[in-house]
């Protein structure tokens, strides 16, 4: 991020805070639910984007996380909300740190595909355990106490609390894309074993981007959940969402750092927005409209705008 | 040359299930020199490069670089130990720039990331690529490719590059400045073990000539003693014998 993104990027950010008293409640939710997909788009980017490793399961871990967090915050009732979310974060980032450290080295030994399809595997299996085990409270159900101030909107709480969040994971994923662990993480993704031959720990590398993704997206589960109020298996670990992922950054620009954010504001726009009015149409048209997008611009948005640019610069040139 | 090993290969084997890629191969390469590896197709060139490189476990014998064994060692430990490779069919990271593909090499490799900027322009220069560093690897030719191999590997800090073919398929033009660049290498202090088809280029570089037929070694010497040896010449083009056979 060079010193203009930064400033654009703290524009926007100021921006975008005083978004909830401008807009409606209906684009307050919108809003709301672009700043968590983007988050969530970047948080899944250090594993599937720098990395390469792209993960269809994500959702496994929003879901882990949400259930951990709303399991130890029933236990805590009387605690201050902010400390009881507080406690939630920790603990649904700790319970996913351990899940993807525990998966870790037999998942990550699959490439490619088969790796993508491991982890829509994995979760099916976390919803399934989460929906039948008793004591997790899957298909029951999970209350989460309210955690916005009473003069605050709740949709307005959880919009700002979503951007927070947001800004937080984006800054995480530019330390990573601008450390050696995050040179080393391209190196994977672009050639492994090359990678292993300049000496790159490739294993251990694959491994912290795995784990830290995972805490990443299991703490915006502990959030998602709070805003829900109310969760069951179904809401939490969904399959929309672990394609989306993938959508964002197939869309935003695959492997770059604002790829998925503008991915994520893309897609979220354009169904919430847009298509929305369109009811169950508006699935075939959403699916028809990222057809037609990723064809025109298989690079993402990003790839398009840097290959315009080109473009334009050589034009002159000859 | 006198100079003291800083490769050792001692009764080096392995086998691949029913096949003997490699029975008992001893030698030693001297440090700051040319060794090329020559030999027919399936000698065991590329079997030796992955032994040393740590693709491959040996199934018996030791391998020993600067004096410590490092047979057995993942890839990545033996690249930090000062080995470092170019392979033959070129695998640059396509998506990054020149710069960014060497900068990832001197990140890594011996000793961790030490005057990153440095390194990677000496690797740049010294492979003769500097000119390029802007570019991304897509656009590079198969020659220019053959260059970022070798300046990604010596950005590495390497003290023994093993380059695989690093002259097939290239122009004379091409293939005489490799040639420059792996003296150049050499005069920086690091050792090279070639393994080369093309055996003009062989003859002129090299310090010194091993040759493999089999996964046996049945030749070590100076370029022009191998080339008249009778088991090199059998080797590449047959024997009276098996030919009247």
């Amino acid at each position: 991020m060079r010193r203009h993104h930064l400033l654009l990027v703290l524009g926007c950010a100021a921006l975008l805070a005083a978004g909830p008293l401008a807009l409606p409640p209906f684009y307050v939710r919108v809003g709301q639910m672009m700043l968590y997909s983007a988050a969530l788009g970047v948080a899944w980017t250090i594993l599937g984007g720098f990395a390469g490793y792209a993960s269809f399961g994500h959702a496994a871990f929003i879901g882990v996380g949400a259930f951990a967090a709303g399991l130890i915050e029933v236990q805590f009732a009387t605690l201050p909300p902010f400390l009881a979310l507080l406690m939630g974060l920790l603990t649904g980032g700790a319970v996913c740190a351990i899940l993807a450290a525990a998966i870790a080295y037999p998942i990550l030994r699959l490439r490619g595909t088969f790796f993508a399809i491991a982890m829509l595997g994995v979760s099916h299996v976390c919803a399934e355990l989460n929906n039948n085990v008793d004591a997790l409270q899957g298909s029951l159900g999970l209350n989460f106490p309210p955690v916005a101030p009473d003069s605050v909107a709740p949709e307005a709480f959880f919009y700002e609390l979503y951007l927070f969040a947001g800004l937080a994971v984006l800054l995480i994923a530019w330390r990573i894309r601008q450390s050696r662990f995050g040179a080393g993480l391209l190196s994977i993704r672009e050639d492994e074993d090359t990678a292993r031959m300049l000496g790159v720990p490739t294993e251990r590398y694959k491994r912290a981007a795995f784990i830290i993704s995972a805490i990443l997206t299991g703490m915006l589960g502990v959030i998602y959940a709070h805003s829900l109020g109310y969760i069951t298996t179904d809401s939490v670990y969904r399959d929309d969402t672990n394609l989306n992922l993938v959508v964002f950054s197939l869309l935003g620009g695959m492997g770059t750092l604002f790829g998925p954010v503008i991915g994520a504001g893309l897609l979220v726009f354009i169904t919430q927005v847009i298509l929305g009015r369109l009811l169950d149409f508006h699935l075939f048209a959403t699916g028809l409209l990222l057809v037609i997008l990723v064809l025109a611009a298989p690079g993402g948005a990003l790839g398009f705008i840097r290959g315009w640019r080109r473009r334009r610069v050589q034009v002159p040139a000859e | 040359m006198s100079a003291a090993p800083i490769l050792q290969i001692e009764h080096l084997s392995k086998q691949f299930r029913g096949l003997q890629a490699m029975s008992d191969v001893s030698f030693t390469i001297p440090a700051v020199s040319i060794t090329s590896i020559i030999g027919p197709n399936g000698a065991g060139k590329s079997t030796l490069f992955n032994l040393i490189t740590g693709y491959l476990p040996p199934t018996a014998g030791g391998i020993r670089f600067q004096g410590q064994l490092i047979g057995g060692l993942p890839t990545n430990r033996i690249a930090e130990r000062g080995i470092a490779r170019a392979f033959q069919i070129a695998r640059p990271f396509r998506d990054l720039s020149v710069f960014e593909n060497v900068r990832i090499g001197a990140l890594f490799g011996k000793a961790g990331p030490r005057d990153v900027s440095a390194t990677t322009d000496r690797a740049l220069r010294l492979a003769a690529i500097a000119h390029l560093a802007a570019r991304p690897a897509s656009a590079l030719t198969v020659g220019q490719l053959r260059h970022l191999e070798v300046a990604r590997a010596i950005a590495t800090r390497a003290d023994l590059l093993l380059a695989d073919e690093p002259c097939a398929g290239l122009n004379p033009t091409e293939t005489a400045a490799m040639i420059e660049v792996l003296r150049e290498v050499r005069a920086s202090g690091v050792t090279v073990v070639l393994v080369e088809h093309d055996m003009p280029s062989v003859m002129e570089v090299s310090d010194r000539v091993l040759v493999l037929d089999a996964g046996r070694l049945i030749a070590d010497g100076l370029p022009q003693d191998v080339a008249q040896d009778e088991k090199v010449i059998a080797a590449y083009l047959g024997s009276p014998e098996a030919d009247d056979a």
